[in-house]
C-alpha cells in the first residue's frame, strides 16, 4: 500500500482529455467531450467509416458498436430531462480501445430519424457484423454495405424494433411491475436527496 | 490403411461414387458442446466445414430494454444473471459506473472485498472451463475433480453473499451488510463472516492442488495436446478485429489486461503477472486460463494481507437519483472485458444501458475461425473459447 503514490487519478483523467483532443484534431472530427473518464468523439455521418478505419491504426481493439434512440415520446422508462429541447435522432456509437494502455474513444455519429442510414464497418472490421445486425434489428438503423443484416436475436418474423423508446414493453403493459410500487412508495426520498451525495 | 492403388477396381468405383457433395449440418441448439442454446448451421463437404453460421438469440432476455424500466439498484440483480458462472464479476463494472456518475466515494474495505470476490469468481469460472473443456475432448475425469474443487469457492462466495451463483452483493456505495443486517443486529453484522479469511487461504491451498491436478490430468495428456495444439489459431490482428478480450486475446500474444491498465479496484497495489501466450491456438487458450487461476490465487493471498479495516458502505440516499451524464465502465471479467455504457438523464432509471458482454464479441469470430476446420475440431475450438450463452444473448 505504501509504494505507489506515483500515479494519482488526476493526471490519468487529463491524459484521456488530452488524447481525445489530439485524436479529434488528427481525424478531423467535429468535436469531443470527456466526462467520467469516458471520451466521446463526434464524427460526421459520411466520414464514419473512414474515421473509424483511420482511428483503428492507433486504437486497434474494436470493442463494440451500438446506438441510442433520443426520443421525446417514450413508452417505456424515463424520458429525457428537457424534452422540448431535444432533437429527435439516433446516435450510433462505436468504441475502439488501445491494448497497451487505458486509452479508448467512443465515436459517435448522429443520424436523423427520417434517414437512419450509415456506412457499414464490416469491410475492414469483421467483428462489426454482429454488432450492426443487432443495432439494425433493435433500432432499425441501416448499415450500407453490410450484406447480412438478418435478425440476430429476434425471430425472423418479428415486427418492430424493440429498443426504440416508442416500442412498448409488452410485459409491462400486461402487468405493471410490482417493484414500481416499492420505488414510488419510499417515504424518505425527499429528505435523502440532500444527503452525502 | 489400403491405398487406392491396392483397392479392387469395383471397390474403388464405389468409394468415388460415395464422395459426398456439400451438405448442410445443423448442430444444436441442444448439442452438449454448445454450452446451452447455440445453434450452428454448417455447410460441409465431408468432414470439412466450408461455411458456418451461428444462430443465437434463443436466450435473449432483453436486458437492455428491461434496464430502462428498472432502478439502478434493481439492475444489479439483473446483470449478475448475464454470465452466471461469474455472477459477482458482472455486477462490479455496473456499480462502479453508477458510483462514478453519482460521485460516490466507496470505503476502501468494500473495494477490497469486491476485488477478492471478483477473483474468487474468476477462479470459479476458470474451473468450470477446466472441467468442460476436457469433457468436450472426451475426458470426463477432470470434470469431477474441478467441479468438486469449485464447491470450495462457491461456499466462500455463499458465505459472504448468501448466493452461490447470483450474489447480488454490490450496492452503490459499497457492499451489502452480511446476513441481512436488520436495525438491531446491524453493528455486529456489518462485516465479513467470522473466519472468512482463514477459510479463503485454506481454499487457495486447495486451488493450488487443483492446478497441479489439472496439469497432471490434462496439460500433459497426449490426446489433449494432439487435439488442441495448432488447432484454431487466431492471429492477434484478427483477435483485435473481432473484439476478442480476456484469455482468448491473451493467448494470441496480446498481453492486454484491464486489471493493469484501467484504474479500478485496488489492483495497482497488488503484484501479479498478466498471463499471455503467443500461439493463439486452443491449447494456449487453455494454458492461459490455468495460469490465471494461479495468478488469482496470488492476488487473493495478497489481498487478504492488505485489506484494511473499516466500514463496508458509505451513506447514500435510499432512492438513488443519478445525475445526467454518460459513462462507460469496464472491468476485466473471467472471460474478458465486460462493460456498461450508462446513459443517464437524471432519474431513477437509466435512459439507455448498453451491455458490452464478453462472450458476444468472443463468439463473433466463429464464422471466421471455423471456416475450413474439421468437424471434430469444431468442438475443441468452441470449447477453448469458454463462452456462456447467457453472456452472448443477454
Amino acid at each position: 500500500m505504501s509504494d505507489q503514490p506515483d500515479t494519482p487519478p488526476e493526471p490519468e483523467t487529463d491524459s484521456i482529455a488530452e488524447y481525445a483532443a489530439a485524436i479529434t484534431e488528427r481525424l478531423g472530427a467535429e468535436g469531443y467531450t470527456v466526462e467520467f473518464d469516458t471520451a466521446r468523439v463526434f464524427v460526421a455521418k459520411d466520414k464514419w467509416v473512414a474515421t473509424i478505419n483511420e482511428a483503428r491504426k492507433e486504437l486497434p481493439l474494436f470493442s463494440w458498436l451500438s446506438a441510442i434512440d433520443w426520443s421525446r415520446e417514450t413508452e417505456v422508462g424515463e424520458g429525457v430531462a428537457e424534452p422540448d429541447e431535444l432533437e429527435e435522432r439516433f446516435e450510433v456509437m462505436c468504441r475502439l480501445s488501445s491494448v497497451t494502455d487505458a486509452r479508448a474513444i467512443n465515436f459517435f455519429a448522429t443520424l436523423s430519424k427520417d434517414d437512419p442510414t450509415i456506412g457499414s464497418l464490416t469491410a475492414t472490421i469483421g467483428g462489426a457484423e454482429w454488432h450492426e445486425r443487432e443495432a439494425h434489428e433493435m433500432f432499425g438503423i441501416m448499415f450500407e454495405g453490410n450484406e447480412n443484416l438478418i435478425p440476430l436475436y429476434l425471430p425472423d418474423d418479428f415486427i418492430g424494433n424493440p429498443l426504440l423508446k416508442s416500442f412498448p414493453l409488452i410485459a409491462r403493459e400486461v402487468k405493471p411491475w410490482p417493484g414500481d410500487v416499492d420505488v414510488e412508495g419510499l417515504p424518505s426520498s425527499d429528505d435523502d436527496d440532500g444527503g452525502d451525495v | 490403411m489400403t491405398s487406392r492403388q491396392l483397392m479392387h477396381r469395383s471397390e474403388a468405383a464405389v468409394s468415388i461414387e460415395l464422395e459426398t457433395p456439400g451438405m448442410t449440418l445443423n448442430i444444436g441448439p441442444q448439442h452438449p458442446s454448445t454450452h446451452g442454446v447455440l445453434r450452428l448451421v454448417a455447410k460441409i463437404s465431408g468432414e470439412r466445414i466450408d461455411e458456418i453460421e451461428p444462430v443465437i438469440g434463443y436466450m435473449h432476455r432483453g436486458y437492455e430494454k428491461l434496464s430502462e424500466v428498472r432502478t439502478y439498484a434493481q439492475i444489479t440483480a439483473l446483470v449478475n444473471r448475464i454470465d452466471w458462472v461469474s455472477g459477482f464479476a458482472n455486477e462490479v463494472p455496473f456499480i462502479l459506473g453508477v458510483e462514478k456518475l453519482m460521485g460516490v466515494e466507496v470505503p476502501e474495505r468494500a473495494q477490497w472485498i469486491r476485488l477478492i470476490l471478483t477473483e474468487l469468481a474468476r477462479i470459479s469460472s476458470h474451473l468450470v472451463f477446466m472441467s468442460s473443456f476436457p469433457l468436450e475432448l472426451g475426458a470426463s475425469t477432470p470434470l469431477m475433480h474441478m467441479l468438486r474443487d469449485r464447491e470450495h469457492i462457491l461456499e466462500l462466495i455463499e458465505d459472504v453473499t448468501g448466493g452461490r451463483f447470483h450474489p447480488n452483493f454490490n450496492r452503490v456505495g459499497g457492499v451489502k451488510p452480511v446476513y441481512g443486517g436488520g436495525s438491531k443486529t446491524k453493528k455486529q453484522s456489518m462485516d465479513l463472516p467470522a473466519g472468512f479469511f482463514k477459510r479463503t487461504l485454506k481454499a487457495m491451498d486447495l486451488m493450488e492442488q487443483s492446478c497441479r491436478d489439472i496439469d497432471t490430468l490434462v496439460t500433459g495428456n497426449e490426446v489433449v495436446r494432439a487435439r488442441t495444439i495448432g488447432i484454431g489459431v487466431i492471429p492477434s490482428d484478427k483477435a483485435l478485429e473481432y473484439g476478442l478480450t480476456g484469455p482468448n486475446l491473451r493467448a494470441s500474444g496480446v498481453a492486454y489486461d484491464l486489471r493493469k491498465v484501467e484504474n479500478y479496484l485496488p489492483y495497482d497495489q497488488i503484484d501479479f503477472d498478466v498471463v499471455s501466450r503467443t500461439g493463439g491456438d486452443s491449447f494456449d487458450r487453455y494454458l492461459v486460463r490455468v495460469g490465471e487461476v494461479r495468478e488469482s490465487i496470488k492476488i487473493i493471498r495478497q489481498a487478504v494481507d492488505l485489506i484494511p479495516a473499516g466500514p463496508l458502505q458509505t451513506k447514500v440516499p435510499r432512492v438513488l437519483k443519478v445525475p445526467a451524464g454518460q459513462v462507460y465502465s469496464r472491468a476485466e471479467n473471467p472471460k474478458g472485458e465486460f462493460g456498461y455504457y450508462i446513459v443517464s438523464e437524471g432519474g431513477k432509471m437509466p435512459y439507455r444501458l448498453k451491455i458490452r458482454s464478453t462472450s458476444f464479441s468472443n463468439l463473433s469470430i466463429l464464422p471466421w475461425i471455423l471456416k475450413g476446420q474439421l468437424i471434430p475440431d469444431l468442438v475443441a475450438i468452441m470449447g477453448s473459447f469458454d463462452f456462456v450463452l447467457g453472456d452472448v444473448d443477454r
